[in-house]
């Protein structure tokens, strides 16, 4: 055993200790934080120049749309 | 796994496949007429919408192979497989649209390397185009010779006949029409991927009998296999039954759910998707992947580039429904096969009715026509833009570049086509399959994380740069030898690590060593120039790029950077 292995293996043992409900709320908490990113956007990022003329030229509604898929799929699978 | 043996495709199938094919070619030839300038070829002229980019994204990272290998992945080790299209793509997407896409498209460049230089200096631009060079152009050797032998095992069509019309029917329409062909046959190649696998989808949960009734398959084919893998060991005791029988649980709760535990017997441990997966490889991919960012450099404006990537996110959540839930669906209803690259072919087989195969046939040339047409299109960028233009001749027309990119695209496909044969003669045994597979796990990393920090902190120098990326992949690298059976065994060791396959981690330790190297190494050395801030988030907005004839000149940095 080197090193290496030591620190690996020290690794390997602290992440199993982790429930598996508790890494499931960190890859849904991740992507709950990117939701709300998204929302707080400022338009200027999110929208074309000169404005939406149409509801669809919103980034932020497709980007959250694709979000809470995600979020849905996390918490189901 | 012989499709052809048992479910021969008839003549409406050879209709499909050919229309699909005709029609391809003849748009790809099409747009090429159109094409006058290097900015046509190389990114479209920068008049590409943004629907059209969205898909090509989508259709890009699904090749040919993904389609059977992911399906036969799902069948092998269940949904987790899905990670990879789902958090290991639709976040890094939307920071990739809301931040550093429009930070590229503002600064006007063909390339992500060209990008780095601007931040930092020549020599981290010539490491990081060599290292995607490298891997483009032997990964089209590998694709073309993949899909060959799929092609082959599948359809029993001739390994080497395959190759050569892979690479001629693909390299013409690129060579003609360069990225603006390959973004809107993309497109089409999108919509029949997407058809052709929801077609096995849809029929394949009618066959089984629903969602409900395919988890009730899917855990009585893991508790047969545990019976089976129990009548194998007659001396087995009530202790290693109750062992066994605990498996057999926990293999079917593995098989539908995405998040595995550390010590699982997939490649997916939850680690390695969360830290390796969604926090490096996938930003790595998305956000500094030449063949990916490129066609957003490509889009009409600003906002367009960000668009595409945001409808590229909405598609790929669909993506794992389609390519990976097959797999399962193939597990419930064929759960004796031992290949799991046989599944999905077998199923189409079973699901499909003579004239549908060809739809499936076309899906699968459809994805694998968009990768290695993507890949070759960048592969030239690179060496006509990051070279030829940086290198060899400073003051080339844009015309003239337009021959270099079309001449580097002959070259790139005759390489393809002989390193392809070359892997053939050698046999994929040698080892050099995997090692080339394994190689965008030994550079995405150490590039991103130049890239990231290059972005967010002012104080990186371009040095200190250089040195923290060839320590980064030096690291990968080394990881990966030390993981190899002759080097630890002959240094009389373990292996590092404990899963198969464990190309996530290198990337994680890589991304860490080049992080921490670049930090200290950029506080040793003397400040950063400050023209080179104006590629830095809270430093100088990089000027936007408002019209099309502003788009043909260069920024003003590069002019100032070109000068000695």
């Amino acid at each position: 055993m080197t090193p290496l292995h030591r620190f690996g293996q020290f690794l390997r043992e602290s992440l199993q200790i982790i429930p598996l409900s508790m890494v499931r709320l960190l890859f849904v908490g991740t992507l709950v934080v990117l939701l709300v990113w998204v929302l707080r956007l400022p338009k200027s990022a999110t929208m074309p120049p000169d404005g939406a003329k149409r509801w669809d030229e919103n980034l932020k509604l497709g980007a959250t749309i694709a979000l809470l898929i995600q979020i849905i799929v996390y918490l189901c699978l | 796994m012989l499709l052809a043996a048992t479910t021969p495709l008839t003549l409406p199938d050879y209709i499909v496949i050919g229309l699909y094919l005709v029609g391809t070619i003849a748009m790809g030839f099409v747009i090429g007429m159109k094409m006058k300038t290097g900015s046509d070829y190389f990114l479209g002229g920068r008049q590409l919408p943004w629907w059209a980019i969205g898909m090509s994204l989508v259709a890009t990272d699904i090749g040919g192979t993904d389609i059977i290998g992911v399906g036969g992945a799902a069948f092998s080790h269940g949904l987790a497989v899905a990670n990879f299209e789902w958090i290991g793509c639709v976040p890094a997407m939307i920071v990739g649209a809301f931040i550093f896409i429009p930070f590229f498209y503002r600064a006007g460049v063909y390339t992500v390397p060209e990008f780095l230089e601007r931040r930092y200096n020549a020599g981290v631009r010539s490491v990081v185009a060599v290292c995607w060079l490298l891997f483009m152009a032997c990964n089209l050797g590998i694709m073309l010779l993949a899909s060959a032998k799929m092609m082959s095992a599948v359809f029993g069509w001739d390994e080497s006949a395959c190759i050569v019309l892979t690479a001629v029917l693909v390299g013409s329409y690129t060579l003609v029409g360069g990225l603006t062909a390959v973004v809107y046959t993309d497109m089409i190649q999108c919509v029949v991927m997407i058809v052709g696998c929801l077609l096995i989808l849809v029929l394949g949960l009618v066959e089984v009998g629903g969602i409900r009734e395919l988890r009730s398959r899917l855990a009585a084919a893991d508790a047969r296999t545990q019976a089976q893998a129990l009548q194998v060991e007659p001396d087995a005791s009530s202790t290693d039954a109750a062992v066994v029988a605990t498996k057999a649980a926990t293999r079917d709760a593995e098989r539908t759910s995405l998040i595995l535990p550390v010590d699982t017997q997939t490649p997916f441990p939850w680690p390695g998707i969360y830290f390796g997966l969604a926090l490096i490889l996938s930003p790595a991919y998305w956000i500094g992947n030449q063949a990916i960012v490129q066609r957003s450099l490509g889009a009409r404006n600003e906002f367009e580039a960000k668009a595409s990537y945001i409808w590229g996110a909405l598609l790929k959540n669909v993506i794992p429904l389609i390519v990976a839930v097959p797999g399962l669906i193939a597990l419930a209803l064929l759960p004796d096969l031992k290949d799991g690259d046989a599944a999905i072919p077998n199923l189409v087989g079973v699901l499909l009715p003579a004239g549908m195969r060809g739809l499936f046939v076309a899906a699968f040339l459809a994805a694998l026509m968009s990768s290695i047409d993507s890949y070759l299109n960048s592969a030239a960028t690179i060496v006509a833009n990051d070279f030829y233009k940086r290198f060899v001749n400073r003051s080339v027309s844009d015309q003239s570049l337009l021959k270099v990119g079309r001449l580097t695209t002959i070259g790139l496909i005759l390489w393809a086509l002989a390193f392809a044969f070359l892997l053939t003669v050698t046999n994929e045994k040698s080892g050099i399959y995997a090692i080339f597979q394994t190689l965008m796990a030994f550079f995405q990393g150490p590039c991103f994380a130049i890239l990231l920090i290059g972005i967010l902190w002012r104080r990186a120098t371009g040095n200190a740069a250089l040195i923290a990326l060839l320590s980064g992949i030096g690291t990968s690298m080394s990881l990966y030898a030390l993981n190899q059976p002759t080097i630890y065994e002959a240094l009389d060791w373990q292996p590092l690590f404990q899963i198969q396959e464990p190309f996530l981690y290198f990337s994680i330790w890589a991304f860490v060593v080049t992080s921490l190297v670049l930090v200290i190494a950029s506080l040793l050395s003397g400040p950063v120039p400050t023209d080179k801030l104006q590629y830095v988030f809270g430093g100088y907005a990089v000027p936007k790029r408002a019209t099309p004839t502003a788009l043909e000149k260069p920024a003003p940095d590069e002019a100032a950077g070109e000068s000695p």
